[in-house]
């Protein structure tokens, strides 16, 4: 039986940059923190609020994500949304996925 | 009311948050935080819990405003470790025995006893060991917090750059126990030398050394050679041997050594009412020679490796 730790750390290195690229695609759509934090959420991204709340003001920094205060709502919500840039490194980055995906498959069909 | 431990939690994050930051993050912090706290309200929780429940999930607002100004989190990362734990061996392993020897050495030059000598040496050794630790850290932990501080300290480590094949004489641990031992040595000799328990024909103390040559400080010039061949090889592990470094080790180890091997041969060295006294007359002859043929070997050995490492670098 594995260790819980070290399950968990496996687990969370594995999935440490897949936050970066969930976060790229979703917010190609402008949306505001909590609610990228439910919409990862909702799809199976494991992520903490305090870990998605820096990230996203990294990603900013990076040009990656342009951001835009709407004040339109019942409180000022500050709006992500992924710049040219970040749309490139998205694409880049799910090649890479799918290339780890077939490069695994083809481990798997050789054992 | 509910507002309270919002307040004070986003109060302790913005503290920690350099000034440009802190307005933006404010309102955005605060919007979030109420988003958490209205999902839950919605899912029927109590008022209180709800905010209590999304300040927990946000965490130590240290970390938070840690993340937030992306400041690391400890004091001296992976990047520097390795040139700080390097630094602190070679200070402390150069400084303190220095000390010891250099304070007893004035102490007992001042007629203190050989107990109040060494525990003066003990205390500055300490004290020296202390500031060492003390200020190499600060220093790494300044360079760890502003980059413009390690330009270009980041170059590629390649299996061709220094240490990465284990070369004789070259490991810390071995230039650092012959320090030692050498620092020992002069130690002993230097008691030996200025209170020492052996009494001479004349009725004051005698040491192994010619009292002529001692008092003319002709030995603190070769030692200083000595000192300085140490220096060097230190130098050389750090900033990678080639034949400069060779023939510099050459030339400081003839200037420790030639004077020495001359010394010990004409029989100018040894003092013989030493070794009377101490029950081995002729015992000078025997120790000069002997001292001659180490250090003869000792330079010869270590001039040659010297150039064998300087060949191998290339």
């Amino acid at each position: 039986m594995i260790d819980d730790d070290v399950l968990a750390t496996h687990r969370q290195e594995l999935r440490r940059g897949s936050v970066v690229l969930a976060c790229l695609l979703v917010l190609q759509k402008p949306d505001y923190g909590y609610a990228l934090l439910e919409a990862l959420d909702a799809r199976g991204f494991a992520v903490d609020a305090n870990t998605l709340y820096p990230l996203l003001r990294r990603l900013e920094s990076q040009g990656l994500l342009t951001s835009e205060w709407n004040t339109e709502e019942s409180r000022p919500r500050k709006f992500y949304r992924t710049s040219d840039d970040g749309i490139a490194l998205a694409d880049l980055l799910t090649r890479d996925w799918a290339q780890l995906q077939s490069a695994f498959a083809s481990l798997k069909d050789e054992s | 009311m509910t507002t309270t431990l919002t307040d004070r939690y986003v109060a302790a994050t913005l503290r920690r948050l350099p000034a440009r930051q802190r307005t933006d993050i404010d309102t955005e912090l605060r919007g979030l935080i109420a988003d958490a706290v209205d999902s839950r309200l919605e899912a029927g929780i109590d008022p209180a819990d709800a905010e209590a429940q999304a300040l927990t999930e946000l965490g130590d607002p240290v970390r938070l405003a840690a993340d937030y100004a992306e400041r690391p989190l400890h004091l001296i990362g992976p990047a520097v470790f390795p040139d700080y734990s390097r630094l602190l061996v070679v200070a402390l392993s150069t400084v303190v025995p220095l000390v010891l020897v250099v304070v007893t050495f004035i102490a007992l030059q001042q007629g203190r006893g050989f107990a109040s000598a060494a525990s003066d040496a003990i205390v500055a050794a300490v004290i020296a060991a202390f500031q060492i630790a003390f200020w190499a850290t600060a220093l790494f932990a300044c360079i760890e917090r502003l980059p413009a501080l390690r330009p270009r300290r980041e170059r590629a480590w390649s299996p061709h750059a220094r240490g990465a094949l284990p070369e004789r004489g070259l490991d810390p641990a071995t230039l650092i126990g012959g320090s030692s031992v050498a620092a020992v040595i002069a130690a002993v000799l230097i008691v030996l030398q200025t209170v020492g328990p052996v009494v001479g024909i004349d009725g004051g103390p005698t040491g192994p050394i010619r009292a002529g040559l001692w008092d003319s400080g002709a030995l603190l010039i070769v030692g200083f050679f000595a000192v300085a061949s140490i220096g060097a090889a230190f130098a050389g592990h750090y900033v990678g041997w080639g034949y400069a470094q060779a023939t510099g080790n050459a030339v400081l180890g003839a200037l420790f050594s030639v004077p020495i091997i001359v010394l010990a041969v004409s029989g100018s060295l040894l003092e013989p009412f030493f070794f009377r006294a101490i029950g081995w007359p002729g015992g000078d002859g025997v120790v000069a020679w002997i001292i001659a043929v180490l250090i003869g070997l000792l330079s010869f050995t270590d001039i040659v490796d010297g150039f064998t490492r300087a060949r191998r670098a290339k």
